[in-house]
């Protein structure tokens, strides 16, 4: 395994640089847009909770291989210069923004309904209920479920190896159909996976300790 | 709260046990050492590693669920050769990369997988005589503006498959061409339709039976290489491997390989029957 | 002008009738007690005023504001309308102060040193000004409750909605939020308290109504009075069990 990552360290190297930018721009990405359909599924407003729940379970529901895959060769009909690396994060993107949303609305659902009728007994519109004391609240809740969807994202991100992504995983795939070691190539690949998502954890784990301690957002 | 800390601690104890772990399963490597030909005689039944989604080397049907193409044909034809009429024969499909795995834990006891025979894979594996002269070839859609593999040059894409030699090779023959590398033919081919690349690049036997599927692709420029196809058995199986040549060598004399050749390659337009031995 | 007018209101939750044909009239300054057993619609009627509750048909006019009419402004009229919940809902992840300050900012948009005074002020007012860097889950129920109230007061609203504000405290603290409320009644604030305590719709109200199955029984300016002999027969016998507790 030793002889693995010595003699194909540049090839690695280079796989977790894409795979830490697809993970990257995929976690801002679906927590932006996570919080939105969230919001879309617990809005007053018919057609939003309907938009934001036809999202949420389309995307849910579907294996992220068959999303990515979409957006690798169907897309490209549509949008040139789809290439691997970004379909298979916009595919991520996608797909792990549902779960975010879900995370999302189970977390605003589990801030009491109290706390939505005094802000709005207090004269707050829906909007500014929402920021100054609902998603404050429901975001401490929701911190150690959204830890769990962000090291998931990072494993997935493997999905690119399926597209041409140059990922870790696609070089992992490569070295080991080249050299034919393939036990020792995805132990490596596995422990590098492991080097980036274990700090992750612990960062998770941090802002959790670190936010319970804290009041106010 | 302090059952917390032990559990942090001792969580960063497990990681060099892990990495330790990891290297001592990596140094040992498992490799099924009983031979073949005494364990078919006792079971009367062999396993194939064979390819599932490769059209007219071995393709899965959908509706029966069995794998049919030339490889298989073959690798029934030699079964009954060496083990006689009556041996059960099993075929499991394989990709780049679990062939080898399956091949080491004997759960197929040879691979005939379209895979050129390499001198670094016979650093792992045994070879047989090569049962197939294939060549790499380009395809493009018709009308491109690629007529061979020398017009792939600076901003272009060629798509390959994962793990096959044939990428290693595009390297050479077009070195300014960026390979994009995908997990097996079918993908590959759907990727080269929806424009990902320029053309694609694997064995033209393989290249035909793409085009045997749509026919608004065509192979151009001839074969640049010379990739001979190879039955992949475990080291230590000597007697299984020459089985496996002597049987090769008798079906190529009494016809019987020219008849699958002609089965299977005999109606695909513009096949180049020479390559074939 | 009346600050609250209800005419031929009724409000269903399916078909379930929570509140019949109310007709009502609100003055500035009144402050009003309402009673009656639970499930009389008392919460509903209350909630109907500042919108949480959406009135099924008839008209609700509140500072002239037709409620029913989309161009409404639902916000302005909250800005001007507080409200006091059963359970506090004091804002979890905010200080005493901020819990204070925070309607004043962002909605009338007061700058924030002189948000924070007012403030200061109201805590000292309701008692609790050494409380203001604490987070509500710290202090007790009827502390909590009467942050509520300087809460409702920093928007200076027109008016002030108190749903059984003190049916969740224990009795030892009632009186304290009692008293906080007394102070509000007499600086001339209007007033509208669904309640069980009936020393305070006595003491305090100056005008009772009794509710019973979703319909106003008893409406009187006299709350003495109607303690003393009420009308309505549903009224009578509520107070009898009342009293017979007592």
């Amino acid at each position: 395994m030793i002889s693995i990552l010595t003699a194909h360290w540049s090839e690695l190297v280079e796989g977790m640089k894409y795979t830490i930018g697809s993970s990257l721009i995929a976690l801002i990405g679906s927590l932006i847009l996570g919080i939105i359909f969230a919001m879309f599924v617990i809005s007053p407003n018919r057609w939003l909770r309907i938009i934001g729940s036809v999202y949420v379970e389309i995307f849910r529901n579907i294996p992220l291989l068959v999303v990515a895959m979409f957006f690798y060769i169907v897309m490209p009909r549509f949008v040139p210069g789809l290439d691997g690396f970004k379909a298979g994060t916009i595919g991520l993107t996608i797909y792990t923004s549902a779960f975010i949303a879900e995370t999302f609305r189970a977390g605003i659902e589990s801030v009491a309904v109290g706390q939505m009728e005094a802000a709005r007994s207090n004269g707050m519109t829906y909007l500014q209920a929402m920021k100054y004391i609902i998603l404050p609240q429901a975001t401490k809740i929701v911190i150690p479920p959204l830890g769990n969807q962000f090291v998931n994202l990072v494993k997935n991100s493997s999905v690119l190896a399926f597209l041409a992504g140059f990922d870790l995983m696609y070089q992992g795939n490569l070295i080991a159909s080249t050299t034919f070691k393939t036990t020792d190539t995805y132990l490596a690949v596995g422990l590098l996976y492991l080097v980036m998502t274990m700090p992750l954890s612990y960062l998770m784990r941090y802002l959790e300790k670190r936010w319970s301690r804290l009041p106010t957002v | 709260m302090r059952w917390r800390k032990i559990k942090q601690a001792s969580v960063w104890w497990l990681l060099p046990l892990f990495v330790l772990t990891l290297m001592l399963t990596g140094c040992g490597q498992h490799i099924v050492t009983k031979d073949v030909m005494q364990q078919v005689a006792e079971s009367n039944e062999i396993t194939w590693g064979v390819k599932g989604d490769m059209r007219l080397f071995g393709l899965t049907d959908i509706k029966s669920g069995q794998v049919k193409g030339f490889e298989v044909d073959l690798a029934t034809a030699i079964s009954k050769e060496v083990f006689g009429k009556e041996v059960k024969i099993n075929f499991v499909p394989v990709n780049s990369n679990t062939r080898l795995p399956l091949l080491r834990n004997g759960n197929v006891d040879a691979l005939i997988a379209t895979m050129t025979i390499t001198p670094d894979r016979k650093k792992e594996i045994d070879f047989s005589n090569s049962y197939f002269n294939a060549g790499q070839a380009i395809l493009v859609k018709r009308g491109s503006k690629v007529k061979s593999v020398k017009n792939l040059t600076q901003g272009t894409k060629v798509i390959g498959i994962q793990g096959s030699n044939s990428v290693v090779n595009i390297k050479k023959y077009a070195p300014q061409s960026e390979v994009l590398q995908l997990a097996d033919a079918a993908q590959a081919f759907a990727a080269l339709k929806s424009g990902q690349g320029d053309a694609m690049t694997t064995d033209n036997g393989i290249l035909y039976g793409l085009t045997s599927d749509d026919k608004s692709y065509h192979v151009v420029g001839g074969t640049f290489t010379k990739e001979p196809y190879g039955i992949g058995v475990n080291k230590h199986q000597k007697k299984f491997l020459s089985a496996i040549n002597q049987a090769l060598k008798k079906l190529e004399d009494n016809g019987d390989y020219q008849k699958l050749v002609d089965k299977w390659f005999g109606q695909i337009a513009g096949f180049d029957g020479s390559v074939v031995k | 002008m009346s600050m609250i007018e209800f005419h031929d209101v009724n409000k269903y939750y399916g078909k379930f009738k929570a509140l019949k044909n109310i007709n009502l009239t609100i003055e500035r300054g009144e402050v009003v007690t309402i009673i009656g057993p639970s499930g009389s619609g008392k919460s509903t009627l209350l909630r109907t005023i500042n919108g949480l509750e959406l009135i099924s048909s008839g008209q609700l006019l509140v500072d002239n504001h037709d409620l029913a009419d989309p161009k409404t402004d639902m916000n302005r009229i909250r800005k001007n309308v507080g409200m006091v919940f059963q359970h506090f809902n004091l804002y979890a992840n905010k200080t005493i102060l901020q819990n204070i300050t925070l309607g004043p900012e962002k909605v009338l948009k007061v700058p924030h040193v002189k948000a924070a005074e007012d403030a200061e002020r109201l805590l000292g007012l309701v008692g609790l000004l050494d409380q203001a860097h604490k987070l509500p889950s710290m202090l007790s129920g009827g502390q909590k409750q009467r942050i509520a109230i300087a809460r409702a007061l920093a928007m200076h609203p027109k008016a002030i909605l108190f749903d059984e504000p003190t049916s969740a405290l224990d009795p030892e603290v009632i009186g304290d939020v009692l008293d906080v409320m007394k102070k509000v009644a007499e600086q001339g604030m209007t007033m509208i308290v669904v309640t069980h305590e009936m020393g305070f719709a006595k003491e305090v109200g100056n005008r009772l109504l009794f509710m019973a199955d979703g319909e106003i029984r008893e409406d009187s300016n006299d709350p003495r009075e109607f303690f003393r002999a009420p009308q309505d027969e549903r009224a009578q016998e509520f107070l009898g069990k009342i009293l017979h507790v007592d």
